[in-house]
């Protein structure tokens, strides 16, 4: 088996970087010769998730388990080892007519990783969590067995794994249904709102479309402070399509990928740059409201079409942060928060704004909880703790939590909601650090 | 489609890209001496691509039945299939070593190339891309049986190459440098100077599409290959490469 010594690592945010030992396995005794040889690990996928979620001294790679099992093109269950990524799922699916029912802001992401951190997207208020539409999938634990977990075999271990952070074992492989598509693309309509009452307005309104999400400026103050604009969105019937588009409804266009070829030096982010760039996306759109087609790559993954995006935050990296408070506190505590960043000038371009749906109680370690979820991007600095920290005070005063998918550096008693996941060999840093506070 | 040395880093990512641009064949025909690995590819092509595939167990260095193949036809076929055995020190005087290398990469592997070279032949039609190596461009110490098995098979592809040319069907030779595969798991490559399948696959692709006759995968080796086939033979020899 390939073993990459101490290899340096860091997840999509840069922030931070370990030195580990990279296992990397491509047969079923592979698996269980790793992790017999270590005495802590977790699985990495392909390290797209920010902070500390994936690390650990010893990892056990799953990027070369990358195979499909079973696609049926009848009925759309697909079946696919847990390296498989999204994007290579969408490769296949869309052409005969499927697609990924529940998908996060990029197709990056493995299968595996998929389940373990039970990812959200843009239709969370609809169908909820990536595992809402699991069949089952396979875990190796410990002693190297193989589990079959579903609804009804081994549910304990179904349930602890789903957004259990990699913290029960290994996802071999999984079985899980697509969506029925007619048309590659999406029906959208952006919609301009001027601050934060307006953008939840938008959101109640627009309870009865699949996908809803807002891009917000959050360096705006006083009446403008919520600035966003609205996205929402269906799948395209065939009949609403127009007829270039019905020649080949199912394919879209290969578009020239963009790359970042070098960290941007430091002084390139700051609260100007951001100014401008957010006042060019809000501005891009001269109408209020705008209504058009556009393909799936465009709604779901604009940030996919930019190679190595997390360069531009420089070498430091960045961090993303991730909360959701319930909706009754939602309005006063967004306010509040957004309030806090304004202040702070520590800015940030990717501001996304959703509204939850109900969560399903029995996948307890999910993320998601009925309410408000904002998720930020800041750079690292000096002064980044400290924002933090304030944020992190708010968000427990109304009640929320941290999205542990995306932690760094929050304080522990918002990311310290997983149950029965507790294993002497599968550890992650983030999860010792947490567990730390947990003793104190 | 046939390939030949189907489990091969190389191989895989070949089928795909070509999958990905949306060929398909009535048939993929996929040679190997592991069927059980083989297996797992080709569920793996068929849920992705929708590709239908055939196994057919051939092992280069056992007694081969022609018969048992007679029914397979392709306009492309693909070979990776290769043997690295042990390096010269140990394995220089391994009669069993030096045989399997010599049967995997030219003796017995030529038949089976010639085989179908001879329908597509007869049917005027049809591209050869097989893939011969850098270690046979020319003999070294550390490798030689392996590389002087690889440059009779480029002589090899370069005279059918020439031979079919006038017969309308395309050969093309693939000289692959380092690559990040499994056969060179345990071997420490430098990093620039070593390919990822998917690198290789675009690579090949590109001069597929472009009928290249010869492709270096990447480009760098072909002028560190330049170098080292023109260093004196009386320097050379005293050289430790």
């Amino acid at each position: 088996m390939r073993i990459n010594k101490s290899k340096s690592i860091t997840n999509w945010g840069l922030y931070p970087s370990i030195k580990t030992n990279e296992y990397i396995p491509q047969s079923i005794d592979e698996y269980k010769e790793a992790i017999s040889s270590s005495n802590k690990l977790i699985a990495r996928g392909n390290g797209r998730c920010y902070g500390d979620a994936s690390f650990q001294n010893d990892v056990i790679s799953t990027k070369k388990w990358n195979k499909f099992i079973d696609f049926d093109r009848d009925r759309g269950f697909i079946e696919v080892e847990a390296g498989v990524l999204l994007s290579d799922i969408l490769e296949a699916s869309v052409p005969a007519g499927y697609f990924i029912t529940v998908t996060p802001g990029t197709k990056f992401i493995t299968v595996g990783g998929a389940i373990a951190s039970d990812v959200h997207g843009k239709n969370h208020h609809v169908d909820g969590c990536f595992s809402e539409h699991l069949v089952y999938f396979d875990l190796m634990i410990e002693s190297g067995e193989i589990v079959r977990c579903s609804r009804n075999d081994n549910p304990e271990l179904f349930w602890s794994t789903i957004g259990g952070m990699g913290l029960t074992g290994v996802i071999l492989s999984a079985r899980f249904l697509l969506k029925k598509i007619e048309t590659a693309y999406i029906r959208n309509e952006a919609i301009q709102a001027k601050n934060l009452d307006e953008i939840f307005k938008l959101f109640e309104e627009s309870e009865s479309w699949t996908y809803t999400v807002a891009w917000l400026d959050c360096l705006q103050k006083g009446d403008s402070l919520g600035k966003s604009i609205m996205l929402r969105g269906e799948h395209a019937t065939l009949d609403e399509v127009s007829e270039n588009i019905k020649k080949n409804p199912l394919k879209i266009k290969k578009k020239p990928k963009l790359n970042i070829p070098f960290f941007f030096p430091n002084f390139a982010l700051n609260p100007l740059s951001i100014k401008v760039f957010n006042w060019l996306y809000f501005n891009k759109q001269l109408k209020k409201h705008v209504k058009n087609y556009v393909d799936y790559d465009q709604f779901f993954y604009p940030l996919d079409m930019v190679h190595n995006w997390n360069r531009i935050y420089g070498k430091n990296g960045f961090i993303q942060y991730q909360f959701v408070i319930p909706k009754n506190n939602g309005l006063e505590g967004m306010r509040e928060i957004l309030k806090t960043i304004a202040d702070s000038g520590n800015g940030s371009f990717l501001v996304v704004l959703k509204l939850f749906g109900e969560s399903n109680s029995k996948a307890y370690n999910s993320f998601p909880q009925p309410g408000y979820t904002l998720a930020l991007d800041f750079k690292v600095n000096k002064g980044l703790k400290k924002l933090i920290e304030k944020l992190d005070e708010i968000v427990e005063r109304n009640g929320g939590r941290i999205y542990r998918t995306k932690d760094a550096m929050s304080k522990p008693s918002l990311t310290n909601y997983l149950k029965n996941v507790d294993s002497t060999k599968f550890e992650s840093i983030q999860n010792e650090r947490i567990n730390r506070f947990k003793k104190q | 489609m046939i390939v030949l040395g189907s489990n091969s880093d190389i191989s895989l990512a070949f089928i795909e890209k070509v999958l990905k641009e949306g060929q398909r064949f009535p048939m993929m025909y996929l040679f190997t001496s592991n069927v059980d690995k083989t297996m797992k590819l080709a569920n793996h092509i068929e849920a992705k691509y929708d590709q239908k595939c055939e196994i057919i167990e051939f092992d280069l260095t056992k007694k081969n039945n022609y018969q048992t193949i007679e029914h397979i036809d392709s306009d492309l076929l693909f070979c990776a299939s290769g043997f690295l055995g042990k390096n010269t020190e140990e394995g220089l005087y391994d009669i069993e070593n030096t045989m399997k290398i010599v049967e995997i990469n030219y003796s017995k592997l030529i038949f089976l190339i010639n085989f179908f070279a001879k329908k597509m032949e007869a049917k005027g039609s049809g591209t050869i891309i097989a893939l011969s190596s850098v270690a046979g461009e020319r003999g070294r110490q550390s490798n030689f049986i392996y590389g002087s098995a690889k440059a009779g098979f480029t002589a090899y592809l370069a005279g059918l190459r020439n031979y079919l040319f006038h017969k309308k069907v395309h050969v093309m030779t693939v000289i692959p440098g380092f690559m990040d595969t499994e056969m060179t798991a345990d071997i420490e490559t430098p990093k620039p100077l070593t390919a990822q399948p998917d690198q290789a696959a675009d690579i090949i692709y590109k001069a597929y599409k472009k009928k290249r006759n010869i492709v270096y995968v990447t480009f760098v080796w072909w002028g560190i290959m330049m170098i080292i086939r023109n260093i004196p033979e009386f320097i050379f020899k005293k050289l430790k490469m």
